[in-house]
């Protein structure tokens, strides 16, 4: 019965991989392809509903680390996965204003190439048991280039969005109220970029630190496989 | 007696290790050791034994008060303690002062100070009676906190490191303006006065009965602080492992029902998430001591923390 557990549990998180991997390679595709055709302000048209398709499903990685299914702790994923969202819904889908600037396209190329890599590698590793070094390689080397320029991309988003945040006074609320609750979502957001502050290094950090792991066990095996 | 200090990674943290005599206290080793390194003062030091080879599970502590000689390897007249170095500590009582002192002094700031004006809302602000009694109230609390810290508690390991100072105040001082602004707010909204009463009367009582529990668990420890754990008995402890808790939680609830915002619920989800993960810890802590053998009594049932869901 364990073994059949743990064959569910692989099989489960092999299709969820692959099919993620799935969207985010639409992703680009479409991006690479819109970005050809008619540049970079009609990125995210072409991109949309993929994007939202496959950012969201993400949210199950927060489960799956809650219940136990995948090892990465949720102190990792959660501000990942939580930036995301509030850019991908909270920003780009609330404040169509955001959607021709060209930050959209490095944003959406920064996250496309890292997932498709990331979850390859851990499509792989669930198929077949191991994923080639290469994959392992890329999986812990892309972050690298491929965070900085994410990250300054959300940040930049976040910021050009702010002046429509404050002028449409959107998702506020105002008091008085029965519940004497109020919330502002211009200052919210600025909180979030605050965020960014510490958030950046400390997420950096930690992929560095996996690399040095993961990298040096794959010498120090000596195999192709991990 | 020889006891050689180590690090967890093997070492030397004293050269040439330490002598003692056979009859010595861990106490003694732990004023040798400060002596000889200088800036590790007791309560800084973890002095656990080796891990054994193949054996999983914690490290063994030692405890301040055993002899030196319970820890031994039998039959050899020497000692290796593994050192850790806890950080920078600070008393539990200068802790929780720093923690308390913020809201007693930030809630009164919104109450009293014109502080609205610099968000945006000039004018003359009209005070409603349920404003003022939560004020009272809830620097009330946190005076009866302090006062608690210094005259009821007995502490059992007596520090807590310096970098706890900066996160608890963090938690209790934010949480203070954060619900501050919002009870003492220009368009505050208040409720009827039945409810205000009846919220504040279970915050009240609650309080009360708070106070007594803590009298009940100071009286466990005997003033030397050489208890162990001891059973708790007697009033709200008969049902509830940890009463304590249970009569905070209340009295938070009490507070919001009289104040009615948003902030302060979310505050008392977030308190009472914290106490049910210490009572957790509390309770299944005292399952395992007291387990019915050896002479022990048996832990007898009772709820966790919140009767009648844990």
């Amino acid at each position: 019965a364990a073994e059949t557990m743990a064959a569910v549990k692989r099989a489960y998180l092999a299709v969820y991989n692959w099919a993620v991997f799935f969207g985010w390679a639409q992703v680009l595709y479409f991006a690479v392809d819109a970005l050809l055709r008619s540049g970079h302000e009609g990125v995210y048209a072409a991109v949309e509903r993929p994007l939202q398709l496959a950012q969201t499903a993400a949210v199950l990685e927060i489960l799956h680390g809650l219940v136990g299914l995948v090892r990465s702790p949720v102190s990792a994923t959660l501000p990942q996965i939580g930036s995301r969202l509030f850019v991908t819904w909270g920003i780009l889908w609330s404040f169509p204003e955001t959607r021709t600037h060209i930050l959209v396209s490095s944003l959406v190329i920064s996250w496309s190439i890292t997932e498709i890599i990331r979850y390859s590698f851990f499509g792989t590793k669930e198929l077949f048991g191991s994923a080639p070094s290469s994959l392992l390689w890329l999986r812990y080397s892309s972050f690298l280039v491929m965070y900085p320029t994410g990250i300054s991309s959300e940040v930049g988003l976040i910021y050009i969005a702010l002046q429509f945040i404050k002028a449409s006074e959107k998702y506020c609320i105002r008091m008085p109220n029965k519940w004497n609750y109020s919330f502002d979502y211009f200052y919210a957001s600025i909180l979030v970029l605050l965020v960014y502050v510490p958030g950046s290094p400390h997420m950096y950090t930690y992929m560095l630190g996996q690399r040095k792991k993961k990298i040096k066990s794959m010498f120090l095996f000596g195999t192709s496989c991990v | 007696m020889k006891v050689s200090v180590v690090s967890r990674s093997g070492r030397e943290v004293v050269k040439g290790g330490i002598e003692l005599k056979d009859s010595a206290k861990v106490a003694d080793l732990q004023e040798a050791i400060h002596a000889k390194t200088k800036k590790y003062y007791p309560a800084r030091q973890r002095l656990t034994l080796p891990a054994q080879p193949g054996k999983s599970g914690k490290p063994v502590v030692l405890s301040q008060k055993a002899s030196l000689s319970e820890y031994c390897e039998k039959g050899s007249g020497s000692l290796t303690v593994v050192f850790k170095d806890l950080g920078p500590q600070v008393y539990y009582s200068t802790l929780f002062f720093w923690e308390y002192v913020g809201p007693l002094i930030i809630y009164p700031i919104f109450y009293y100070l014109p502080v609205y004006k610099y968000f945006g809302y000039e004018g003359e602000r009209v005070i409603h009676p349920v404003q003022t009694y939560a004020m009272y109230y809830f620097c009330f609390h946190y005076f009866k906190r302090i006062m608690e810290t210094f005259f009821v508690h007995r502490f059992s390991h007596a520090t807590s490191p310096v970098s706890n100072v900066f996160r608890n105040c963090a938690y209790y001082w934010t949480f203070g303006a954060y619900i501050a602004y919002y009870c003492n707010h220009p368009l505050y909204t208040p409720v009827s006065d039945l409810q205000m009463k009846i919220g504040f009367g279970i915050g009240v009582v609650c309080q009360i009965a708070n106070f007594y529990c803590h009298i009940l668990l100071r009286n466990l420890r005997s003033p030397t602080g050489s208890g162990g754990y001891q059973i708790p008995r007697g009033f709200l402890f008969n049902i509830v492992t940890c009463a304590n808790y249970t009569t905070e939680i209340y009295q938070w609830l009490g507070f919001n029902i009289a104040t009615q915002t948003v902030a302060g619920y979310v505050f008392l989800a977030v308190a009472a998430a914290i106490m049910t993960n210490w009572a957790l810890g509390k309770h299944s802590r005292l399952r395992k001591l007291f387990d019915g053998k050896d002479g022990q009594p048996k832990y007898p049932r009772r709820w966790v923390i919140l009767p009648p869901f844990l």
